[in-house]
C-alpha cells in the first residue's frame, strides 16, 4: 500500500512551472496594484494600502481555494455542472435586488451578506460555463460533430451571456462567456470550415457596425461613441475618449525602459482607476517596453503549460475544462491588452491575475485549481 | 478517456488556439513598440504638457546709462501675487487678506480667487515689502513671485526720451520701446509637475530654465548737459510763459545726441498721473489722449515750419549752385514781388544795398526769395532732397514725423519764394538740427541718436551700434563759406544774444508765426553751433509760444548762449577758443 502511494506520487505529475507562473503574475499584480493605487488611496481613503490590502486578502483566499481545487479529483465537480448552469442563471438577475452593489455607474456586483465580500455573478457564470459545456461536450459524445449538435452547443451558453449583457449591461464579461464557449466547441469539434466562417462573419459584422458608427448612425449611441473615441482618440480629450487617451500618454511617455517602479506619473489622477482595466499601461508607464514584453511573454508561457495538460489530460473532460480555462485568460488578457493600445474600442476588461478585482482573482484561482487537479491526474509515463 | 484518434484531432485543436492567440500576442506587441518607439516622443510631450504647470521667471531688464555711465534706468524687485485656484484651501480668508493688503475691492479679487483656471494673476507691480508680508500668512493656493520693476532715479529728466515700460515691462514710449529687444532679456520658467488637481508632486522637484537678463544699453546723452537744458528750457518756459520749450544738443560731427528736452516734461515714475486740476470724470478715451500729449515728444513727433533758422539750407543750396556767393549784392526795398504776390521783409523800411553776408546776418526775406528764384522750382526742389528733408532723420526714437512739403507739381515762385525763407511747409525739429549740421560739418548727413552700444552685466561691449552716413551733401568749400557766415551773424548780425565772449559761435535765429497767420502766436528759435570753425556741438532751442518779446534774436539766443557757456567749458572744448583768441 505504502509502495503504492510512493509509486503514484512519484508518477503523477504536477505542473510546477504553471503554479510559478500563476504566483509570479499574481505577485507583480499585487505590487503593480499597490504602485498604481496608493496615491489615489491615500487621498480617498487615508491608507495607501487599501486596494493592496483588499486584494491581498481576495488573492489568498483564492489561493486556499485553488489549493483545495487542486487536490479534488476534478470528475467530482461533474456531478455539479448543470447545477451550476441553473446557480448562475439565478445569481445574475440577483444584482438587481437589494442585495446588488453599484459601481462606477453599473449594477454588476451583488453582496454577500455574512463574509461582507462583493462578488461579481459574471465571475460565477464563466466558470459555470466552462464546467457545463466541458461536461456536455463528454455527454454529447460524437454528436457534437453534427450541424445539430454545433448549434445546440453556441446555443447553451447564449441564455447566461444575454443575462450578463442586458442585466448588468456588461458586454465584455459576454463576449468572453460566448469566447470561450466557441473555443470549447472547436476543440470538442474536428470541423474548421464552420470556425472560419463565424470568424468571418463576426469580423465582418464588426466592420458594418464601425461603418454605421462613422457614417453617422445612432443607432448605437454610447458603444458608437466609443468606437469613434478609438479611431481618432485625440478628437475629444474631455470626454469619451478621456481614459483612451490617459491611457496612451501613459504608454507613450514609458518608452523602451520606463520610469521606473512607482515613477508613474498618469496614476496620479489622470489615469482614473489605475489599478482597474487600464493597470497594462502603468505597468508601460513603469517598466517599459520591457515590462510589457515579460507580461506578454508570461501570458504566452502560461497558454502553453495549459496547452501541455490539455493534450495530456487522462480524459476530454479534463482536456475540455483545460481548454475552457486556457480560452478564458487568453481572451481576457488579449482584449484588455487590445484596449489599453487602443487597438479596439474600450471596453471594460480586466488583465487576468494582475488587474485590481477580487472576485476576478479569486475564480481565476479557482480555475487554475481545476487546471492543477487535471494536471495530477496526467501519468507521467503517457508524457 | 481519450482515443489516440480523437486526441489527434484535439491537440490539433488545443494547438491551434494556442498558436491563434499567441499570433495575436506577437501582433499586440508590435503595436506596444509601435506605441512605445515611434509614438513615444508625442505622448511623452502629451503628457508632459499635461503634468507640467508652468511659472515663470521674470529677466532683470537692463539698465540704461548715460554717457558717463550714470545710472538712467534701472529694475528694482517687486512681487507679482497669484492665486492657485485648486489649491485654496480658505477662500473666505485669502480673499479678505489680498484685499487688506494689496487695498484691492473684494468683488475684483473674489472674481479672480473663485475663477477655475490654473493660474490667476491679482496683482503685480507689488512692493518687495508687501509681497513678503503676503507670504508670511503662508495661504495655500497664494503665490509670491518676484518680479522687477522700472525705476528712474532721475524722475522727469528726459522722460521724453527715455520712455517707460508697462506692467510685463515692456517699453512703452521713448528708447525703452526702440531698445526693447537689447534690454527685455529672457525669461525663465519654473516647471513645477502637478497631479491632475494641479497639486505639486514634491518628489518631482522643479525643472528650471534660467531667465537671460537683459542687456544695459549705453547713450550719448549727458546727464549734465540734459540736466542744465532742462533747467533753462524750464526758466525759459517761466519767464517768458511760453506753452513749451524743446532744446536739442547734438554732435554734428557724428549725430550723437547730448540732450533732448522738451517741457513740460512728466515723472517717469508716475507717468500715469495726469497734472493737478484735471477733470475728474474724464473717459478712458479722454484720459487716454490726454497722456498722449502728455508724453509726446515735440521734437521728433511734430512738425512745425522753422522760419529763418532754413536760410542756413537756402544760402547753402545757393552757394552749392553758385547763383550767388558771400559777395553778391542785393538791395532790400522792404519788400519783393514774386509774381503778383507782394512779400514783405521783416524790416518794414527795407536793409537798402547789402551783400550776401550781410544779407544772412539781417536774415532779409527779399534776398533769400531771389536767391530761392534764381535756383528755380527744379533745383530747390532738388537740393530740398539731396539735403535729406524729405526722409526721416532715423533718430532712434519711436513716432518721428515726416516732413509736410509741397508737391513738386504743385510749387509756382510763390511757394518757392515761402520755402526759401522758411514758410509754408514743415519739418521737424530734429531735421532741422541734422540738416544744419550736415551743412557745417563739411557735408555729411549723420543720423542723430541716442544708442550708442550695449553692455553685458560684467560692462562689456557686446554691440557698438553704427549708423548711416551720407557724404557729398554740400562741398567741403561751401561748408566753410556757411560756418563763416553764421559766425558772423552770431557775432555781429541777428543773433548777436547767442554769442559769448571768447568762443567762435556761429547759428541763426528765426521768429516765425503759427499758423492760422495773425493769430499772434509766434515760435522763437535759435540754432547755434560751437566752435565755429570746427562745429562740435549744435544746439538747437524753439520756445512756442513766448508772450511779451517774442523774437528768436530775444528769446532763443539767450538760451542756446547760456547753454554754451557751461557746457562748452564742461565737454572741454573752451580751451581750443582760447587758443584762437590768442591769434
Amino acid at each position: 500500500m505504502s509502495l503504492r502511494k510512493r509509486k503514484e506520487q512519484s508518477e503523477y505529475f504536477f505542473d510546477y512551472s504553471l503554479l510559478f507562473i500563476v504566483l509570479f503574475l499574481l505577485g507583480f499584480g499585487l505590487v503593480m496594484i499597490y504602485s498604481a493605487s496608493f496615491y489615489e488611496a491615500i487621498q480617498d481613503f487615508n491608507d495607501e494600502a487599501y486596494y493592496l490590502k483588499k486584494q491581498l486578502t481576495a488573492s489568498i483566499i483564492g489561493i486556499v481555494l485553488m489549493i483545495v481545487v487542486a487536490n479534488i479529483p476534478y470528475h467530482f465537480w461533474e456531478r455539479f455542472a448543470t447545477l451550476g448552469y441553473v446557480v448562475s442563471m439565478a445569481i445574475i438577475p440577483l444584482v438587481l435586488t437589494p442585495l446588488g452593489v453599484e459601481s462606477h455607474g453599473a449594477r454588476r456586483w451583488i453582496n454577500i451578506p455574512v463574509v461582507g465580500l462583493n462578488l461579481q455573478p459574471a465571475e460565477v457564470a464563466k466558470l459555470c460555463m466552462i464546467l457545463f459545456l466541458a461536461s456536455m461536450v463528454c455527454k454529447m459524445g460524437k454528436n457534437v460533430r453534427t450541424m445539430k449538435g454545433f448549434l445546440f452547443m453556441l446555443a447553451l451558453p447564449l441564455p447566461v451571456a444575454l443575462e450578463v449583457y442586458l442585466i448588468t449591461s456588461n458586454l465584455s464579461s459576454a463576449i468572453i462567456i460566448m469566447g470561450i464557449s466557441v473555443l470549447m466547441v472547436f476543440v470538442a469539434s474536428p470541423d474548421y470550415k464552420k470556425f472560419v466562417l463565424m470568424a468571418a462573419a463576426v469580423l465582418a459584422l464588426a466592420a458594418v457596425v464601425v461603418y454605421m458608427v462613422m457614417s453617422g448612425s445612432d443607432l448605437f449611441a454610447f458603444r458608437g461613441s466609443r468606437i469613434k473615441a478609438w479611431l481618432d482618440p485625440e478628437s475629444d480629450p474631455t470626454h469619451t475618449t478621456f481614459q483612451t487617451l490617459q491611457g496612451l500618454y501613459a504608454i507613450g511617455s514609458g518608452g523602451i525602459w520606463g520610469k521606473g517602479l512607482g515613477q508613474s506619473m498618469q496614476k496620479l489622477s489622470f489615469l482614473p482607476e489605475a489599478q482597474n482595466d487600464m493597470i497594462f499601461s502603468i505597468i508601460c508607464e513603469e517598466l517599459g517596453l520591457f515590462g510589457a514584453i515579460a507580461i506578454i511573454l508570461m501570458f504566452i508561457m502560461l497558454l502553453w503549460r495549459m496547452m501541455v495538460i490539455a493534450n495530456n489530460a487522462p480524459d476530454l473532460f479534463g482536456a475540455m475544462l483545460v481548454v475552457g480555462v486556457m480560452g478564458h485568460i487568453a481572451i481576457q488578457a488579449v482584449l484588455n491588452i487590445a484596449v489599453v493600445t487602443n487597438t479596439i474600442p474600450n471596453t471594460g476588461i480586466s488583465l487576468p491575475f494582475i488587474s485590481y478585482g477580487g472576485s476576478s482573482v479569486m475564480f481565476l484561482l479557482i480555475e487554475v485549481g481545476l487546471v492543477l487537479s487535471v494536471a495530477k491526474r496526467i501519468q507521467l509515463k503517457e508524457l | 478517456m481519450l482515443t489516440d484518434n480523437n486526441k489527434f484531432f484535439h491537440r490539433k485543436k488545443i494547438f491551434s488556439i494556442f498558436l491563434i492567440f499567441g499570433g495575436i500576442f506577437v501582433f499586440l506587441f508590435g503595436r506596444l513598440v509601435y506605441l512605445c518607439v515611434w509614438q513615444s516622443e508625442h505622448y511623452s510631450q502629451m503628457a508632459d504638457e499635461l503634468h507640467e504647470r508652468e511659472r515663470s521667471i521674470k529677466a532683470a531688464r537692463g539698465r540704461i546709462l548715460d554717457r558717463n555711465g550714470e545710472v538712467l534706468a534701472d529694475s528694482r524687485t517687486v512681487c507679482t501675487i497669484s492665486v492657485i485656484h485648486n489649491q485654496i484651501e480658505d477662500p473666505q480668508r485669502v480673499i479678505r487678506v489680498l484685499c487688506e493688503e494689496l487695498g484691492l475691492s473684494e468683488d475684483y479679487v473674489r472674481a479672480r480667487v473663485e475663477k477655475r483656471s490654473s493660474m490667476e494673476r491679482i496683482k503685480s507691480n507689488v512692493d518687495k515689502e508687501i509681497g513678503d508680508r503676503i507670504r508670511e500668512y503662508d495661504m495655500a493656493g497664494v503665490k509670491v513671485d518676484e518680479d522687477y520693476k522700472r525705476r528712474y532715479p532721475y524722475d522727469e529728466l528726459a522722460s521724453k526720451v527715455l520712455g517707460f515700460t508697462g506692467s510685463d515691462n515692456q517699453g512703452i514710449i521713448g528708447l525703452e520701446v526702440v531698445y526693447e529687444e537689447y534690454l527685455k532679456g529672457k525669461a525663465g520658467t519654473i516647471l513645477t509637475v502637478t497631479d491632475a488637481a494641479g497639486i505639486e508632486v514634491e518628489s518631482a522637484g522643479e525643472r528650471r530654465i534660467e531667465p537671460v537678463n537683459g542687456n544695459d544699453l549705453v547713450l550719448s546723452l549727458d546727464v549734465n548737459v540734459q540736466a542744465y537744458a532742462t533747467q533753462l528750457a524750464c526758466q525759459a518756459m517761466e519767464t517768458k510763459q511760453a506753452d513749451g520749450v524743446s532744446i536739442l544738443v547734438m554732435n554734428p560731427k557724428t549725430g550723437e545726441m547730448l540732450a533732448m528736452v522738451d517741457v513740460p516734461e512728466f515723472n517717469l515714475n508716475d507717468p500715469y498721473a495726469l497734472p493737478a486740476g484735471t477733470a475728474q470724470n474724464l473717459t478712458e478715451k479722454e484720459t487716454q489722449d490726454m497722456l498722449n500729449s502728455i508724453w509726446r515728444n515735440g521734437c521728433i513727433n511734430d512738425t512745425y515750419e522753422p522760419g529763418s533758422t532754413f536760410k542756413i539750407i537756402t544760402a547753402a543750396a545757393g552757394l552749392e549752385e553758385g547763383v550767388v556767393t558771400p559777395a553778391s549784392s542785393f538791395s532790400c526795398p522792404g519788400y519783393i514781388m514774386v509774381d503778383d504776390r507782394r512779400i514783405r521783409c521783416h524790416k518794414v523800411g527795407g536793409h537798402g544795398a547789402e551783400d550776401f553776408v550781410h544779407a544772412t546776418m539781417n536774415s532779409c526775406n527779399p534776398v533769400f526769395i531771389t536767391v530761392g528764384l534764381r535756383l528755380g522750382v527744379d533745383n530747390y526742389y532738388r537740393y530740398f532732397e539731396k539735403f535729406g528733408l524729405k526722409q526721416k532723420t532715423g533718430i532712434d526714437l519711436p513716432g518721428e514725423a515726416g516732413t509736410i512739403m509741397h508737391r513738386k507739381e504743385d510749387m509756382g515762385n510763390v511757394e518757392l519764394a515761402t520755402v526759401a525763407f522758411g514758410q509754408s511747409f514743415q519739418i521737424t525739429p530734429v531735421q532741422l538740427l541734422t540738416t544744419a549740421a550736415s551743412i557745417v560739418n563739411g557735408g555729411r548727413r549723420v543720423t542723430p541718436h541716442f544708442g550708442v552700444k550695449t553692455l553685458d552685466a560684467d560692462g562689456n561691449t557686446l554691440e557698438t551700434f553704427e549708423y548711416p552716413v551720407t557724404t557729398g551733401i554740400v562741398s567741403e568749400e561751401t561748408s566753410a563759406t556757411m560756418r563763416e557766415i553764421l559766425e558772423l551773424v552770431v557775432s555781429e548780425g541777428s543773433g548777436k544774444n547767442g554769442g559769448i565772449e571768447g568762443f567762435r559761435i556761429g547759428g541763426k535765429t528765426a521768429t516765425s508765426q503759427t499758423l492760422p497767420r495773425g493769430s499772434g502766436k509766434y515760435i522763437a528759435s535759435f540754432i547755434g553751433f560751437a566752435p565755429a570753425d570746427d562745429p562740435q556741438v549744435m544746439a538747437l532751442a524753439i520756445v512756442h509760444n513766448p508772450q511779451g518779446v517774442y523774437y528768436g534774436g530775444q528769446v532763443a539766443a539767450p538760451i542756446v548762449r547760456q547753454l554754451f557757456e557751461n557746457i562748452l567749458p564742461y565737454l572741454g572744448i573752451m580751451e581750443y577758443n582760447q587758443v584762437d583768441e590768442q591769434n
